[in-house]
């Protein structure tokens, strides 16, 4: 396909990411307050897990984390380090919370990256067969598969492949990201952490898989009716053709929203399938940090999650007219 | 004489898994090397499925039950979609009604004819395209080589059945099956597009079969015209002859409820519409389908459908009461 001549959409942009800078704000100042209701804070955690409930000692825990300020001013200040990139401090794992984030990040974008690449490809696969024989055994069985993956717990989903898979099998780590004995780099490394990956990355594909398999078939039945699917056939173009790229390119805008949505929610999103398989990433960071009343920790996780949110979206409306060009950017 | 390019021979077509539900019950046709054949009828007499089936594209949930269909010599093979790919679009072309549907809003003009092309043909990207512009050209559309990269949704109506038309011509095709070409358009583009494929087949020799509920696009352009009611053809005749002495009741209904531009003179009957409507399939009255809305129906109309004579399928037909 020769590509469609038109502007870069600087305005657009331009717009969209003021939109997005305000957007991010007034979420981080939501989720500030939000934690403030829950109860207890980082100095009680602490001071439950060293066994004492001296006063005198929180009061020092909180001076020495801020707590004693007042909220405006702890607002000012954490406003102020976001605006800055410095996010500050996390006293429970006594790093950086930037270093803390930049290092679980990769994990959890490889585990998206894969989870969201193998639920796309099966769930295209599955949707456009599943529409090409409409209310026929390959449909129904699909629609089966798709609504059991839908209706269980990706939870239960992993413990059932850790057991499978692990525990009778074999064929896969029950958790972790990398053996301590593998190699750091090389063929040998990538095989260890594809290894370590596979199990997790086909749970939370589980999850995915079955939305996608849904909107796509859904999508495809619509289109396939359309007068210009019969215009392609009186072509003589194979069904293949017809299905693939006349139909699919016209169904998949729906599916495309659903994974912006996906990507931008992973962070958080991922947290039971994270926590299941012990793999480090940003899920359990936030899911740690939550228990540990890690505040920092937990808002700087919180916004970054809305920045991805944010610049998913955005990518979206970017890509919308690129498959559709009678959509147009406003 | 040589054999016909087209001959449908009793094709049926029916619901499937319903042997009651007879869309199709025995039409004939055929069309010779460069001729127009217009068949016209009632919306829901069968005309688009005639030409699916022509083109094995019925749509799911109906199959052909009966009746042969051969092409240039041969049995076509409707029901063998491979085999059919290679006549699709390379052989016949086909038109449709609604060309606000037909293109595909997320390909670019000159990528969609230039399929066809390459479906059929061994040629480079270049060669192709170069192919759509003169395409382009021949079909009257304004500045072709920037209409290659425009989408659809920037082109008009009377655009756009051009953008199919030259789409259904693209591989030279023998037939051309154009069902309801302009029903959609406005008068004006209506006529510049038949007065287009007039004039493309004049230059191109190509067969068409042209179905339409328009008898002024059957005037100006058809040699031979068949008329359809309810599942089967009802009257065959050259166009004049036609317009001239209709035999059957129904034909004579349409005609006179077409306005005749310009011809109306003074003491001539004002126009006058069939009266009632098709009945359901499931509701097919015994004998003539015709009979409920006919005005000659007499008793033996509701014993026997009437066969296929001389041109007419109709016990009361205008001949046959002339004999005694
Ligand atoms: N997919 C279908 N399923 C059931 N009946 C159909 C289908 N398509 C067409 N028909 C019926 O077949 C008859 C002929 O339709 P068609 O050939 O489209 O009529 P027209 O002469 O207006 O082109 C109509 O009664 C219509 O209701
Ligand atoms: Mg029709």
């Amino acid at each position: 396909m020769s590509a469609p001549r038109r502007n870069l959409p600087f305005r657009f942009i331009g717009k969209r990411i003021l939109q997005a800078v305000l957007t991010i704000l007034g979420i981080a100042i939501i989720n500030f307050f939000l934690l403030q209701l829950a109860p207890g804070d980082a100095a009680e955690a602490l001071a439950g897990e060293a066994g004492t409930a001296d006063a005198g000692y929180l009061a020092n825990l909180r001076r020495e984390f801020g707590l004693d300020r007042p909220l405006w001013e702890q607002l000012a200040t954490f406003l102020m380090r976001i605006a800055t990139f410095n996010l500050g401090y996390s006293f429970r794992y006594g790093e950086t919370i930037s270093t803390l984030i930049l290092s679980r990040l990769p994990a959890t974008l490889l585990l998206m990256a894969t989870s969201i690449v193998i639920a796309l490809v099966i769930g295209i696969l599955f949707g456009v067969t599943a529409a090409r024989y409409f209310n026929r055994l390959p449909d129904r069985l699909i629609s089966l598969v798709a609504l059991l993956f839908y209706a269980t717990p990706p939870f239960w989903i992993g413990l059932m492949m850790i057991l499978v898979f692990s525990v009778w099998l074999g064929w896969a780590p029950t958790g972790g990201m990398r053996d301590i004995t593998a190699p750091d780099g090389g063929i040998a490394g990538v095989f260890d952490i594809a290894r370590h990956l596979a199990l997790p990355a086909l749970t939370q594909a589980f999850f995915y898989l079955a939305i996608y398999t849904r909107l796509v078939r859904a999508g495809m039945l619509e289109v396939l009716s359309l007068d210009y699917i019969r215009v392609a056939r009186a072509k003589g173009i194979s069904e293949q053709r017809v299905a693939y790229r006349h139909a699919l390119r016209n169904a998949v805008l729906p599916l495309v929203t659903v994974v912006g949505t996906n990507i931008g929610g992973f962070l958080g999103g991922a947290v039971l399938t994270e926590t299941v398989f012990s793999w480090p990433g940003i899920g359990r960071l936030m899911f740690d940090a939550m228990l540990q009343r890690d505040l920092n920790l937990l808002l700087s996780i919180l916004v970054l999650s809305s920045v991805f949110v944010v610049i998913a979206n955005l990518a979206v409306d970017l890509i919308y007219p690129v498959i559709n060009p009678t959509v147009e950017l406003r | 004489m040589s054999a016909p390019l087209l001959s449908i021979a009793d094709l049926k077509v029916r619901i499937r898994g319903n042997p009651q539900a007879r869309l199709l019950r025995g039409v004939s046709l055929s069309i010779d090397r460069g001729e127009t054949l217009a068949v016209v009828g009632e919306s829901g007499c069968g005309k688009s499925l005639t030409s699916l089936a022509v083109m094995g594209l019925l749509p799911d949930g109906l199959e052909k039950s009966g009746g042969v269909i051969r092409f240039d010599g041969a049995d076509l093979p409707v029901t063998d979609n491979e085999a059919m790919r290679k006549v699709r679009g390379r052989r016949i072309g086909m038109v449709f009604q609604e060309p606000m549907a037909a293109l595909n809003p997320v390909f670019s003009i000159g990528d969609q004819v230039a399929e066809v092309i390459h479906e059929h043909e061994a040629v480079s990207h270049a060669a192709a395209m170069a192919r759509v512009v003169d395409l382009l050209t021949q079909v009257q559309l304004p500045e072709p080589a920037r209409i290659i990269h425009e989408y659809p949704h920037r082109l008009s109506g009377g655009q756009r059945q051009r953008v199919v038309i030259a789409m259904a011509l693209a591989c030279r095709p023998d037939l051309l099956i154009a069902d309801e070409p302009t029903t959609a358009l406005d008068v004006t583009v209506q006529a510049q597009i038949m007065r287009l494929l007039h004039d493309l087949q004049d230059d191109m020799g190509i067969a068409i079969l042209l179905i339409t509920h328009n008898l002024g696009l059957v005037a100006q352009m058809a040699d031979r015209v068949a008329v359809m009611y309810a599942g089967r053809k009802v009257e065959e005749a050259t166009t004049r002859m036609l317009f001239a002495a209709p035999q059957h009741p129904y034909t004579r209904g349409l005609l006179a409820a077409t306005p005749r531009p310009g011809r109306r003179r003074p003491g001539e009957p004002p126009l006058t519409e069939i009266p009632g409507v098709v009945p359901a399939i499931t509701e097919m009255p015994s004998g003539c389908r015709f009979r409920p809305r006919c005005m000659l129906a007499s008793d033996i109309c509701a014993l026997e459908d009437p066969p296929f004579v001389d041109g007419v399928a109709c016990h009361r037909a205008v001949s046959r009461e002339l004999v005694p």
